[in-house]
């Protein structure tokens, strides 16, 4: 394997864990499922790269308005929806981002279904890993907030959250906007990664696979999303030579990952220095015979 | 008028398929209160069984038509034991059977792609294909048969549901699982005959939709509209299913007759945002309401 | 003085009544108590003033201000606050959270502060945790901080729903059934408790509750309901001696 490849695959890994990340917002810690993101990240590829290639603007800003243009949408969607129960949520959020699929096939000034090329390449794995530095960065601060508390606590009980004084409605919506953020910007890097951009690359199945991604790194969990975001992006890659089949094996491992191991990768824990230090100290007890009061643990 | 009612023709014929594949989902959801995405990719597989019983196996139509059905029937249930059952034990929330179910589709589909490859095939033809002359409407007699066919599934449906003990028992479990299992009934059983049903009719829409159509690896992709159908209807109504499968049918028609066909699809995806966000439980959907 | 009026208060589910026409104050300061038979709509009446149901008529007057049908999460931030029969707690989060998670109205950081952790946002945060861990102090929770909730012994999760109530520095509590499933010797206790907290808290007290003992050794005013509708109201002595009460509790002899 040459270093070009590798770089590649981890660009790619890069792009998708973009996405993943304000998809592990919405999803592990507000609790609220979509198989629409794929069409936040059309919004924010399409929208930034009309920014550079019809109107000339540098790179970073592109993106950036790509992902304003994505959340903006999904405040519109989520005023709609946000109040459906459950199942009908993650509906309408599949109706959703097959009907902008749809849409984009039928815009001819974007190229229709046939695709748009010539986009300028301005992705790197350099600017996907800051990017990503500054994503992880500020969702950590997020969730440790009170407003991460918060939606953590929707997720948990809604009637309680309510009962506590928490606006539930705001906080899934402050939560779906970030996320669309996030695709959006995605969508932007995998743009000018591809150039080339094509109506299909955001189908309902790249929505699952961001969904099936976040779920295998452990719902609640940022280090998990990352490390999910490595390991499913890069193993299909390094599987291709068994072409047809990754995909069957894929299919497989995710009905396996939930019948057996539900709480995903990391479980709802986080890796941070501090947390290695509490887990090494555990093990520690745990050899001495002391009680482990953490049993049961955060699984979910 | 007469291309009026043209459309209207083709598109309760084409409803009336949606309807075989819709009340599959509107029975799990009744019961399990989840979308069984896994659905179309059995309907996917009913196709296939269909065509390679008549070609390789040379059954006559009928008994090939008979045997696809029962081997989706069988496929179903598999499904259910290995992909649902683990997680029903554990009382998983419904998102986890949501991606079990994703997780099957993506597997049936690509198991078919890695095996029989992804080309097109198309049935042998087992109706002739010119159409009967009514006037200034023609009706093609494959249309004729899907929605005649269709409705006699649905007519045992519904009889097996209101007549039956099995039927009663699946009223009652659709109401209250849990204290349905308290009355005595076997609620594994019926979520097993619930599945069976549904992969049931799954094969013989698969089959019928194989006649229309073709046969291919992503016709899960189309069989998803049925799912809207269902959605229309309102999840876990059985009357919901079929109406909202004609609607479903019958705007898509038009809407391909009048406007392009480019639009039908989206058309669809937006009435199922639209019905959502307007009413939420569809036509005549099961209402939940959260206690304090 | 009464903290809260409900004026004519109706609920009705299609046509069955679960609250007919209820009038009822609840003075300031005070530890009132709703009692009745199963299904008499005590809980029905406390979703309706914390805006979990919506009123069908009447209306519920807070602090002279009208909040009948307000969402649930302004009513309380307003001031009111309740515990569950069936005990609602964020199960798989630790007691510590739980109750940190209630402080949440006492810091007032936005979202970009939390993003770049403004020194503003660091003080409060530390404010915050101070107070949750003072509240797990004061209801005997310190030692158990770490622990999931659902981890919890009955009793504790009930007392651990008390804090997290207390967290919003509430007016007004509702408390329904916190007795359930607890021994006497538990019962004393949380009667202490509950006499403690409005003290310190100083704040007026609603609970439900079939323990008689414990609704008349607390509280200094009680309503009974009987199907939905209002069947006395007064001091404990009162109520024990109401023949319609004794009736309704009993039935008629003969």
């Amino acid at each position: 394997m040459d270093l070009n490849y590798i770089t590649g695959i981890l660009t790619l890994a890069g792009i998708n864990l973009m996405a993943v990340l304000g998809l592990s917002l919405l999803t592990g810690f507000t609790g609220m499922f979509s198989f629409g993101h794929a069409g936040f990240m059309a919004i924010g590829g399409y929208t930034s790269a009309m920014m550079t290639v019809k109107f000339g603007l540098p790179f970073i800003p592109a993106l950036l308005i790509g992902g304003l243009v994505a959340a903006l949408v999904s405040s519109v969607i989520g005023k709609l929806t946000l109040n459906l129960k459950g199942d009908y949520f993650c509906i309408a959020t599949l109706g959703f981002g097959e009907a902008i699929r749809l849409i984009l096939d039928n815009v001819q000034y974007f190229g229709g279904a046939r695709g748009w090329p010539g986009i300028p390449h301005h992705t790197n794995l350099l600017n996907v890993v800051i990017i990503n530095i500054v994503a992880i960065f500020i969702l950590a601060n997020i969730v440790r907030s009170k407003h991460g508390r918060n939606m953590i606590a929707v997720r948990e009980e809604e009637l309680a959250s309510q009962i506590v004084g928490i606006n539930v409605f705001r906080y899934k919506l402050i939560s779906l906007m970030i996320s669309a953020a996030y695709a959006g910007i995605a969508g932007g890097l995998m743009a000018h990664y591809m150039t080339f951009l094509q109506p299909k690359m955001f189908s309902l199945t790249k929505s699952t696979e961001l969904t099936i991604i976040v779920i295998f790194g452990g719902l609640g969990s940022i280090s998990g999303s990352v490390l999910g975001a490595l390991v499913l992006t890069s193993l299909p890659e390094i599987l291709r030579a068994f072409s047809n089949w990754r995909l069957v094996i894929y299919g497989l491992a995710v009905v396996i990952i939930m019948i057996t191991r539900p709480s995903g990768l990391m479980g709802g824990y986080e890796l941070t220095p501090s947390s290695m230090k509490t887990l090494y100290t555990r093990m520690k007890n745990k050899n001495k015979g002391l009680p482990n009061q953490m049993e049961g643990g955060k699984t979910i | 008028m007469s291309q009026l009612l043209q459309q209207l023709i083709n598109g309760l014929s084409i409803g009336s398929v949606y309807a075989l594949m819709a009340v599959g989902y509107s029975l799990v959801y009744s019961i399990m209160n989840f979308s069984n995405f896994a659905h179309g990719g059995v309907i996917m597989l009913g196709a296939y069984f269909g065509y390679y019983y008549l070609t390789s196996v040379g059954l006559p139509f009928p008994i090939a038509f008979i045997a696809s059905a029962l081997t989706t029937c069988v496929l179903a249930v598999i499904i259910e034991r290995g992909a649902y059952k683990p997680l029903r034990e554990r009382k998983a929330p419904f998102l986890y059977f949501i991606i079990s179910a994703m997780g099957t589709s993506i597997f049936l589909e690509n198991i078919v792609i890695a095996t029989i490859g992804p080309t097109f095939r198309t049935y042998p033809e087992v109706l002739s294909r010119t159409p009967i002359q009514l006037g200034s409407v023609s009706i093609g007699r494959l249309d004729l048969a899907m929605f005649i066919i269709s409705a006699i599934c649905l007519a045992l449906l519904v009889f097996f549901i209101d007549h039956t003990k099995m039927g009663k028992a699946i009223q009652a479990t659709a109401y209250n699982i849990k204290a349905s299992a308290l009355m005595g009934i076997n609620t594994d059983l019926v979520i097993i005959v619930v599945f069976a049903l549904g992969g049931f009719f799954a094969g013989i829409a698969g089959v019928l939709f194989g006649m229309k159509y073709t046969v291919y690896p992503q016709i899960g992709v189309i069989t998803n509209k049925s799912f809207i159908a269902a959605v229309f209807g309102g999840l876990g109504s059985l009357p919901g299913a079929v109406i909202g499968s004609i609607l479903l049918g019958v705007i898509e028609t038009i809407t391909s007759g009048y406007l392009s066909s480019q639009y039908r699809d989206l058309i669809a995806f937006v009435l199922l945002i639209a019905v959502l966000v307007f009413r939420p439980r569809g036509l005549m959907g099961k209402v939940t309401e959260d206690k304090a | 003085m009464n903290i809260l009026e409900l004026k004519n208060l109706t609920k009705t589910f299609g046509g069955l009544t679960a609250v007919g026409n209820v009038d009822f104050e609840v003075p300031n300061d005070g530890i009132s108590g709703l009692i009745g038979p199963n299904g008499a709509g005590k809980t029905t009446i406390f979703n309706l003033i914390t805006g979990v149901y919506k009123v069908t008529d009447g209306r519920i007057i807070f602090k002279g201000k009208d909040i009948t049908n307000m969402d649930p999460y302004k009513i309380a931030g307003s001031g009111i606050t309740r515990t569950f029969q069936n005990i609602r707690l964020f199960k798989k989060l630790t007691v510590y959270e739980n109750v940190l998670t209630a402080c949440h109205a006492n810091a007032n950081y936005g979202l970009f502060e939390a993003v770049v952790r403004t020194p503003k946002c660091r003080k409060q945060e530390k404010e915050l945790e101070e107070k949750a861990n003072d509240l797990l102090d004061i209801m005997g929770l310190y030692d158990r901080r770490d622990l999931i909730a659902n981890n919890l012994p009955y009793g504790l999760q009930r007392r651990l729903e008390i804090a997290r109530a207390l967290a919003l520095n509430p007016e007004l509590l509702l408390l329904d059934e916190p007795a359930a499933g607890m021994n006497p010797d538990e019962t004393v206790q949380l009667m202490t408790l509950i006499a403690d907290i409005r003290s310190k808290f100083n704040l007026s007290v609603l609970i439900i509750d079939h323990h008689m003992d414990l609704i008349m050794g607390i509280c200094e005013k009680i309503m009974v309901l009987n199907f939905g509708c209002k069947l006395a109201e007064g001091t404990p002595q009162e109520i024990q001696n109401n023949p319609k009460v004794i009736e309704a509790y009993l039935g008629v002899e003969g």
